[in-house]
């Protein structure tokens, strides 16, 4: 965070025909993010829950579904690591098989909600006038209310016409994938929180497209005749992905959160399969007995979204240098 | 002012009328058939579209109607204080809805005056020393318990202090603010939106430190308390009392999941029973509540600007 480096970015960003200069760009962020110890750590603990949200469930000796009521609510052992839990399911599998959960809804979100958010962000912020001062005032709305209570009631409302549309296409095309609740919960979580996440990137692209608008080689393409849909994708968007990528990292976190309180609630993603929102749910039951059941995905689930919290905050130093503390 | 007042109100009063507009029509078109719901223990084919007891049921609760003049007429009784009767217990709404609302509101208010006294502070010792190590754990640790959720946060408390360190009983229900039972819940509550003020007032802090008038109060040998106190902390107020919206708009997030854990008889345990009995009344009654308190703390710190800021008095007009 050297008085210089700024500079260089200044200059680079002025020649932005200039590859070199863009590499070390992206060069120098990096290196400011390595310095930041909290945001390397973070970096290695949602690269190690990725690998197990690929991996996890073949390496685990247990599967996350069998039961075996023999041994219901066991505490940590040497075959089970983390215990069972009270239908005398593996919880070390089950916290595993729930970070491939975390990782799949909160991966689709983030990918759906910026999607959205860009090309709403984009025609906001080229066009203004009325569609802009619309599409702004709705944004402002949604941010100024809870989202997780926009959440919960488009999830209350939204699952029986959907559920109703699952057994319609199960009827007429007889094909079981039609049949299965999970794939119905996970599609439902997915499009709920894609529906209240988008608005934080529509609005930061919108502000970056009126930064950008005017610039002389905005202009300079717009006099050459260069289509709308061009000068937005090529020249404008490209400027923008600093702040998009913060806010991805931040939109990750916020995703997986959103996801576990919905099924913590109980209407995310339901049992049996395992999320760490529901997990939290069913050790809350006996959780003076055994502490383990709660303890396990509460602790796994809070060192994630810490993990990304500290994350978004060494990107948001890194990438955006001008913002930088003091 | 009148026009200030009216300008802040003609930004809110309608995007408050579209939330709920939207919210009517997901649970108009999205829910459940509310007379199936109503008698879904008493036999069901009494209750089937077609048979005149629920065709009955139906031109009895206007349910017939078209689906605006439905919501204009929820919109006109909520007005006058009448969100309609439970689909599951028949009570009408307002009254489960007064009972749950105080405790809410209580630990909302509560959380929020923790929040100034503990958080204000903290933002300022913190840019007062800035990149220091008072400042990098006030900020460290700030950003952690940002980024632990209320769900997760509430029950390691609640081990911590209940099993592993006994000092404290089992927290559940609600016996108002100053028991010990309120003790960890409002821990919970207060430690996550901390951040947001933390935060807020440290830079609001370094950026009147950086203004010209602070070095002139320097520069005229004003011991270094005084000019931070006098000098520098008025106008941060105002960038703080704006996230207050944000604090309270989380706080209301939170107590859903908070209600939950330690079994709070508020508006988040109302939606959570709306929920799981299929009571699409209840749900949009406390959908309402919450817009509405929403709504009141974003106008009130929308009001308070020109109060904290004596700049914004003159210049008041258009609509920033």
């Amino acid at each position: 965070m050297t008085p210089s480096s700024t500079v260089d970015l200044k200059l680079a960003s002025d020649g932005a025909a200039n590859d070199e200069k863009a590499i070390g760009i992206w060069k120098d962020s990096f290196n400011r993010l390595l310095k930041n110890k909290m945001a390397v750590v973070s970096i290695v603990v949602v690269l190690i829950m990725f690998f197990f949200a690929i991996f996890g469930p073949s390496l685990t000796p247990y599967d996350f579904l069998t039961q075996d009521l023999s041994i219901r609510s066991q505490p940590p052992s040497a075959e089970h690591w983390l215990g069972t839990d009270y239908l005398g399911r593996d919880v070390l599998s089950r916290v595993i098989y729930g970070a491939r959960t975390a990782t799949l809804v909160s991966f689709l979100v983030v990918v759906l909600s910026s999607l959205i958010g860009v090309v709403v962000g984009s025609i906001s912020g080229y066009f203004g006038g009325k569609v802009d001062f619309f599409l702004m005032w709705f944004t402002d709305l949604n941010m100024a209310f809870p989202n997780l209570v926009l959440g919960v009631v488009l999830a209350v409302s939204l699952r029986p016409p959907a559920g109703r549309w699952m057994e319609q296409m199960y009827l007429s095309t007889l094909n079981p994938v039609f049949r299965q609740s999970s794939l119905l919960d996970l599609a439902l979580v997915v499009v709920v929180i894609t529906l209240v996440a988008w608005c934080p990137y529509a609005r930061l692209l919108r502000s970056q497209v009126m930064a950008v608008r005017n610039y002389n080689y905005v202009l300079a393409a717009r006099a050459l005749g260069l289509p709308t849909f061009t000068i937005i994708t090529k020249y404008i968007i490209p400027n923008a992905i600093g702040p998009v990528i913060v806010q991805m990292s931040a939109g990750m976190g916020s995703a997986m959160l959103t996801e576990s309180a919905l099924s913590f609630i109980g209407i995310g993603i339901n049992p049996p399969i395992p999320t760490w929102g529901n997990m939290i749910n069913e050790g809350l039951r006996q959780w003076t007995s055994d502490p383990h059941l709660l303890l396990a995905p509460a602790l796994v689930l809070g060192l994630m979204t810490v993990a990304f919290s500290f994350l978004g905050d060494g990107l948001n130093d890194a990438l955006n240098p001008r913002q930088w503390k003091g | 002012m009148a026009q200030y007042i009216l300008l802040r109100l003609l930004r809110w009063i309608p995007g408050v009328l579209l939330l709920l507009f939207i919210v009517y029509a997901l649970m108009f078109f999205g829910g459940g058939d509310p007379i199936q719901i109503m008698f879904s223990q008493e036999a069901t084919d009494a209750f089937q579209p077609g048979n005149p007891r629920y065709e009955a049921v139906k031109e009895q609760l206007g349910l017939n109607r078209p689906f605006l003049v439905q919501f204009g007429d929820y919109v006109w009784k909520a007005l006058h204080g009448d969100l309609g009767l439970s689909l599951h217990n028949g009570r009408p709404v307002i009254r489960s809805i007064s009972f749950a609302l105080p405790i809410t509101l209580s630990i909302a208010l509560a959380a929020t005056a923790i929040i100034a006294i503990v958080g204000i502070p903290l933002g300022v010792i913190a840019a007062l020393n800035q990149n220091q190590w008072p400042d990098n754990i006030i900020l460290g640790s700030a950003l952690f318990f940002w980024g632990i959720p209320t769900f997760v946060m509430a029950p390691l408390l609640m081990m911590l202090f209940v099993l592993y360190i006994p000092i404290l009983p089992v927290p559940r229900g609600w016996t108002g603010v100053f028991t010990v039972n309120a003790i960890i819940p409002l821990t919970v509550a207060a430690l996550r939106p901390m951040a947001l003020v933390i935060r807020q007032a440290r830079s609001a802090v370094l950026d009147v430190l950086s203004e010209d008038y602070i070095r002139t109060a320097r520069a005229k040998g004003i011991p270094e308390r005084v000019t931070i106190t006098k000098h520098a902390l008025r106008p941060v107020l105002t960038p703080v009392v704006t996230q207050m919206g944000v604090v309270m708009t989380n706080l209301l997030a939170g107590s859903l999941l908070l209600e939950i854990v330690f079994g709070i008889p508020g508006i988040g345990r109302l939606i959570r029973d709306g929920i799981m009995n299929n009571d699409y009344s209840l749900l949009l009654g406390c959908t309402l509540v919450i817009l509405a308190f929403v709504t009141l703390t974003n106008l009130l710190v929308d009001l308070s600007y020109p109060l904290l800021d004596p700049r914004l008095r003159q210049a008041q007009r258009g609509d920033r």
